[in-house]
C-alpha cells in the first residue's frame, strides 16, 4: 500500500447560493502520509467541514480526485464509499455522537468488522483509551471526556489507515480536548496511520505534524512540526 | 435483532406504552374474530361438524337443504352403488321441558339412527342406543336451560315428546341449538299435523366423491362449504364480521409503521451519524425491522394469552369460538402487515444523508 494514505488532487466544490453559485474549495490538494497527522484551521464557514466530507467521502467534489491508500475512489458507489468508510475511515465528531441505546461496548461491537474482532480487541483498546471502567455503561452514565473518548475508541475498532476529526475538542474543556487529540497522535504513531483534524482550538497544534489554513477556498500551510 | 431489543429495553417506558396500544388493539381483533367464527359457527355448526361431503338437493331449492325434497330411491340408488349416504332433515321448531311454559328454540335434525351423520355423544348414549321410543339428542347449551339427561321434552304444536338420551357438543344451525331425532320420530312430528304425510328426505348427506351421476334429474350435489353459505344470514353476518377483523388487523400494523416512521424520524441525526461510520442501509433496516417485529410479535402473543383466557371464562351462551389455527392466522397476518409496514421507515433511513453527522448539536 502507498505511503500516501490519503491524497486529494485539485478538489473543486461549490454550493448553489440563491441564483449564483458559492464556491467552497477551489483546487485544493493534500497529501497525508503514514504517521502523519494535519490539522486544518480556519475561520467559520471557510469550508472545513466540506473540506473533512469530501476526504471522508461522505460528498463528492464537483472535480479533483480522492485517493485513500493509493487507490483513486472518486467514482466509488455509494455501497463502495460505505465501505471504505467502515474499513479505512475512523471518524471523530464534534459531538460524541454515540448511540444512547448502546454500552460502550456495544458502541464498538455494532460497528466492527468481523475480520477485525481478533486483530482488535474491544477490552484491550478500551484499556488503552483509558475507559475500560466505561464498558457496560451507556452514554448517559458517561462524562463528556469519557463520552468522546468512548466515540474516539469506535473510530479505532477497525484499525482505519486513516482517521478524520471534526472539531474534537469542540464539547470538551481544555485539559479533556487536549488528551483526546493526544490519543488520535498517539495512535498515528504507534500504528503509523493518516490524520486529519479540523480545528478551531489552537492550543491542540502543538500536537500535530503540520497545520493549514483553509481561506477563501484554498487551503494554505500554516506551519509545519517544530515550527508550531 | 440484538441491537433492537437492547434499543427497546432502553426506552422501557417508551416501548411499554406504545406495547399497551397494540395489545388492546390485537385483543380487539382477536376477539371479534373469536365472536365472528362464534356468530358463523351459531349459523352452522352442525353441517360443519357433519361427518359428511357433500349434500344431494332439490336444483331448484336454492342449495338450502329446508326448501329442498329428495325422492327416496335416490338414497336407494345411492347405496346400491356402496356409497355412503344418509337422509337428512332440517326443521326449526320448539319445545317446552316437561312442567315448564318456556318455549325453547330448537332446530331438528332428523337422522338416521346411527348413521355416520348422528354425532357422536358427550353425555348419554346415541340414538339407536336409546330404548325410549321418540329419543333426542340435545345440544349441551339446553342444559343451561336446565335440561338434563334422561328429562322429557315436548314438541307444543304436535303433542309429542322426546326423551333426552344424550348430549353433543357444538351443534348449531341458523343461532339455534340443535335436537338430533329418528326419521321415524320426525314423520310421526309430521304426520301429527298432517297424517297423510309420508317422509321424503329434504337430502341426502353424502360421504366420499361428489360425483354421483344424478346431475341433470333435478338434483344437484353440494359440497358442505357450498351449503354452509347458503344458510341464510350466514354470508352476510360472516363477511361484515371478517371485514371488521381485517380491517382492524390492518389499522394496528399501520399503527405500529407510524410509530416506527416517527421513531425514525426523532433519530436521523443518529442514523446519519452511523451511516457516515460505515454501517450500511441494510444494517439499518435489518435493525428497523428487528424492532417491528419484536413489538409486533410480542404485542400478539400477550394478545393471544389475553384472549383465550377471556375466552376460557366468557359466559357458556356467548358465541365465541376461536380456532388456533384461525387465531395464528390472524397473528401472523398482523405481524407480517406491520413489518411490510416497517418499509416506510427504511425508505426514510435510505434517503438520510450522512452529512448530517458532521457538524455540531447533540442527539
Amino acid at each position: 500500500m502507498s505511503d500516501k494514505l490519503l491524497e486529494l488532487k485539485d478538489i473543486c466544490k461549490s454550493y448553489r447560493d440563491g441564483s449564483g453559485k458559492r464556491v467552497i474549495l477551489d483546487k485544493v490538494s493534500l497529501t497525508v502520509g503514514r504517521g502523519e497527522f494535519a490539522a486544518i484551521v480556519g475561520p467559520s464557514g471557510s469550508g472545513k467541514s466540506t473540506f473533512l466530507s469530501v476526504a471522508g467521502l461522505l460528498l463528492t467534489p464537483d472535480s479533483g480526485n480522492v485517493l485513500i491508500g493509493g487507490k483513486d475512489v472518486t467514482d466509488a458507489s455509494k455501497s463502495e464509499r460505505t465501505m471504505i468508510r467502515r474499513r479505512q475511515l475512523g471518524f471523530i465528531f464534534q459531538s460524541h455522537n454515540l448511540v444512547p441505546y448502546l454500552t460502550t461496548a456495544d458502541q464498538l461491537a455494532i460497528v466492527q468488522e468481523k475480520s477485525m474482532r481478533e486483530k482488535v480487541k474491544i477490552r484491550e483498546l478500551l484499556s488503552e483509551l483509558e475507559i475500560d471502567d466505561c464498558r457496560d455503561k451507556f452514554p448517559s452514565m458517561m462524562s463528556g471526556g469519557e463520552k468522546q473518548r468512548t466515540a474516539i475508541a469506535r473510530a479505532f475498532i477497525n484499525d482505519p489507515d486513516v482517521i478524520l476529526a471534526d472539531e474534537p475538542t469542540a464539547s470538551l474543556d481544555a485539559e479533556r480536548g487536549r488528551l483526546a487529540v493526544e490519543m488520535i497522535r498517539n495512535e498515528v504513531r504507534k500504528r503509523n496511520k493518516a490524520a486529519v483534524m479540523v480545528t478551531h482550538d489552537t492550543r491542540v497544534l502543538d500536537l500535530v505534524d503540520v497545520v493549514y489554513r483553509i481561506d477563501g477556498g484554498r487551503l494554505i500551510p500554516e506551519a509545519k512540526s517544530g515550527e508550531i | 435483532m440484538k441491537y433492537a431489543l437492547k434499543e427497546i429495553l432502553y426506552g422501557r417506558k417508551k416501548y411499554i406504552l406504545i406495547e399497551l396500544l397494540l395489545i388492546l388493539l390485537m385483543f380487539m381483533v382477536l376477539f371479534l374474530s373469536g365472536l365472528a367464527s362464534g356468530l358463523g359457527r351459531a349459523v352452522s355448526s352442525a353441517i360443519e361438524t357433519m361427518d359428511a361431503d357433500s349434500f344431494i338437493v332439490d336444483d331448484s331449492a336454492e342449495q338450502l337443504i329446508t326448501v329442498s325434497s329428495v325422492r327416496t330411491s335416490v338414497l336407494d340408488e345411492l347405496r346400491a352403488k356402496g356409497i355412503q349416504a344418509s337422509p337428512l332433515d332440517i326443521q326449526r321448531m320448539y319445545i317446552i321441558r316437561d312442567g315448564h311454559s318456556e318455549k325453547l328454540n330448537i332446530t331438528y335434525f332428523a337422522v338416521e339412527a346411527g348413521s355416520f351423520i348422528e354425532p357422536e355423544t358427550i353425555e348419554g348414549t346415541g340414538l339407536a342406543a336409546s330404548s325410549a321410543r321418540d329419543p333426542i339428542l340435545l345440544d349441551d347449551d339446553f342444559k343451561l336451560d336446565g335440561i338434563s339427561l334422561g328429562d322429557t321434552v315436548k314438541d307444543p304444536a304436535t303433542g309429542l315428546s322426546f326423551t333426552v338420551a344424550g348430549f353433543v357438543d357444538d351443534r348449531m344451525y341458523g343461532h339455534t341449538s340443535v335436537g338430533y331425532i329418528t326419521i321415524d320420530s320426525y314423520t310421526r312430528l309430521r304426520q301429527a299435523s298432517d297424517p297423510m304425510y309420508e317422509h321424503i328426505p329434504h337430502a341426502i348427506a353424502v360421504k366420499g366423491n361428489a360425483d354421483y351421476g344424478f346431475e341433470g334429474n333435478g338434483l344437484e350435489v353440494v359440497p358442505k362449504q357450498k351449503i354452509i353459505e347458503k344458510i341464510p344470514s350466514y354470508t352476510a353476518e360472516h363477511l361484515t364480521i371478517t371485514m371488521i377483523v381485517w380491517v382492524l388487523v390492518i389499522i394496528s400494523a399501520v399503527i405500529i409503521g407510524i410509530f416506527n416512521y416517527i421513531l425514525t424520524l426523532h433519530k436521523q441525526k443518529q442514523f446519519g451519524v452511523m451511516k457516515a461510520i460505515g454501517m450500511k442501509n441494510t444494517e439499518l433496516a435489518g435493525m428497523v425491522i428487528s424492532e417491528v417485529l419484536i413489538i409486533s410479535l410480542f404485542a400478539a402473543l400477550i394478545s393471544l394469552a389475553l384472549t383465550f383466557s377471556m375466552a376460557a371464562a366468557m359466559p357458556e351462551k356467548m358465541p365465541f369460538y376461536l380456532e388456533v389455527p384461525n387465531a395464528v392466522t390472524v397473528t401472523a397476518a398482523f405481524v407480517l402487515i406491520s413489518v411490510l409496514s416497517s418499509m416506510l421507515s427504511v425508505i426514510n433511513i435510505s434517503r438520510i444523508d450522512p452529512m448530517k453527522a458532521i457538524g455540531g448539536g447533540e442527539e
